[in-house]
């Protein structure tokens, strides 16, 4: 397996590893009733990138390409996986500059207001 | 839950309005009036225009730390990436206190002002405005970036116009030259107002937060310069003016830029303009202050009880409670000429600080260009050490400086 294939395969991995965390809590799928967003994950010291797409809340698609994504979320890969394997809290490296987020305000509060019931405290 | 719609992507008229709503306040009008009565006239200009130069070189810097760190935690992030996390926190602290400090002084301002056109108890009308104001908040609605750049729009457009008619006004009278072109100040006085004009642009770089929902940090660095032209615009003005800030009551200096004028609806005008700046103001600064301390709290770093975030409004509500109760004490213990000098001259100190910082930062990795010409290193040196010894002097000035009246505030109203 290439360089690029591995990075690639860890990121996914992760991702995996946050939907089903997600799904596996009902209320919190349904509290986001309403909201679909694309979701792009990308490495920014590795080439790998990652796409989850939501319907009315829940997870309606994993991977293919999104031309333009709600929220593009940019890490390097470590921190990436961290966050989506709930290691890590997102708002640390998104407040010292590891991790940025471009998109509206409101999705990137309720992204990372999923992230945080999700994460072990 | 209800739907989010993705808002639209903000123009560059946006953009600079979200520069400037940020960083016009009533308070803005304290701080001209103190540059006023210490230096006076053509001195006045000097200062502002000396700040403005700086801020401005100061957003070209911003625009490149945009550019490699695209992210709306702003200077934090971006001095974080440059000098660590320990000294970033270090030098953000005073930053940010001082924002709620400002919060307080702009809840006194709006008090004076309620008690000067509709006789309402000043403790009362600056209250009204804290609640208010974290009521919206608190219930998640947000003003739109169009509803904010129209609010700016009205306030740069008022306050300019009015400005222009107490230059006016002021030209008709005998002593107009005398009072233009006053005797030179000391150095240490200039250096003071040069510092305490850096106070008036505070604000304008939290555009740099933009930057997440604008995608692209192009339109970034051009709305950071073009806030700083506005800035020194609208903030030139009524110095040009050189009359009315220093004049009536202290804490409602821009109260007498309507007198000035001449015009009648002038009070009036200024009054509705006042609360609308200082409504978009402490609007900002609560929705800007709750997500860090939001973040914060979920790092340990503040009570973990403060990362609490409501479901349904997306607003942190105990981190909004905080703000309220830090807010509420500190306008009333914030009550003396004395003490409210030292906040602005604390802030002047801490921008020029952090802004230091950010200058210097800027010629580190990871935002430095490879082959980076030395003598622009040299020039980003000098801007640094340049923010710091005017923030400095403001800081000196305005602490330890002898200052005209120190009056209880309540004598003001």
């Amino acid at each position: 397996m290439t360089v690029v294939a591995q990075a690639q395969d860890r990121l996914g991995q992760a991702l995996a590893c946050f939907v089903d965390a997600y799904q596996s809590r009902p209320e919190l799928v349904a509290e986001q009733r309403g909201w679909s967003p694309i979701i792009v994950l990308a490495a920014s010291d590795a080439d790998a990138r990652v796409v989850v797409s939501l319907e009315d809340g829940r997870v309606a698609r994993v991977g293919g390409a999104a031309k333009v994504p709600t929220l593009e979320v940019t890490a390097g890969l470590d921190i990436l996986c961290d966050v989506l394997m709930l290691r890590r809290d997102p708002n640390e490296p998104y407040l010292f500059g590891e991790l940025s987020v471009l998109g509206a305000e409101a999705d990137f509060v309720r992204l990372d207001y999923i992230v945080s019931r999700l994460c072990p405290q | 839950m209800p739907a989010v719609n993705n808002a639209e992507r903000p123009g560059p008229i946006t953009l600079v309005a979200t520069g400037c709503g940020t960083a016009i306040a009533c308070v803005c009008a304290l701080g001209l009036g103190e540059i006023e009565r210490r230096l006076g006239g053509v001195w006045s200009v000097v200062a502002v225009g000396v700040a403005a130069l700086l801020c401005a070189a100061l957003a070209r810097a911003l625009g490149r730390l945009t550019a490699v760190v695209p992210s709306g935690a702003g200077l934090l992030a971006f001095l974080s990436r440059g000098l660590g996390r320990r000294w970033a926190l270090v030098l953000m602290l005073p930053y940010v206190a001082l924002v709620l400090a400002l919060v307080a002084v702009e809840a006194r301002i709006v008090g004076a002002v309620n008690a000067r056109l509709f006789a309402i108890p000043p403790a009362v009308g600056a209250l009204a405005f804290v609640v208010f104001t974290w009521a919206v908040a608190r219930s998640g609605v947000r003003p739109g970036l169009r509803a904010q750049a129209a609010a700016t729009g009205a306030l740069v457009i008022g306050f300019s116009a009015l400005a222009v008619g107490a230059v006016v006004a002021a030209a008709r009278r005998p002593d107009f030259a005398a009072h233009l072109l006053p005797a030179p100040p000391s150095l240490m006085a200039m250096l003071g107002g040069v510092g305490q004009a850096l106070f008036l642009f505070m604000g304008f770089e939290l555009v740099t937060n933009q930057v997440e929902l604008v995608r692209a940090p192009g339109p970034i660095a051009s709305a950071l310069s073009r806030s700083v032209r506005l800035l020194g615009f609208s903030t030139l003005a009524p110095e040009a003016g050189g009359s009315g800030l220093a004049g009536d009551g202290w804490l409602t200096p821009q109260l007498g830029l309507g007198s000035a004028s001449g015009n009648p609806l002038g009070a009036a005008a200024i009054g509705i303009l006042c609360l609308l700046a200082s409504f978009t103001s402490f609007n900002g600064a609560l929705l800007t202050l709750s997500r860090l301390v939001y973040a914060l709290a979920s790092q340990g770093m503040l009570p973990r009880r403060l990362a609490r975030m409501d479901a349904r409004r997306m607003v942190p509500p105990n981190a909004l409670a905080a703000l309220l109760a830090a807010v509420v004490a500190l306008t009333f213990l914030l009550s003396t000429h004395a003490l409210i000098n030292a906040v602005l001259a604390g802030s002047a100190a801490a921008a020029g600080l952090v802004w230091a910082a950010a200058v210097a930062v800027r010629e580190r990795p990871p935002f430095v260009e490879p082959g980076r010409p030395r003598r622009r290193q040299i020039a980003a040196f000098a801007l640094a050490v340049l923010f710091l010894v005017f923030g400095v002097s403001a800081l000196a000035e305005g602490v330890v400086g002898t200052s005209p009246a120190r009056v209880e505030v309540a004598l003001a109203h």
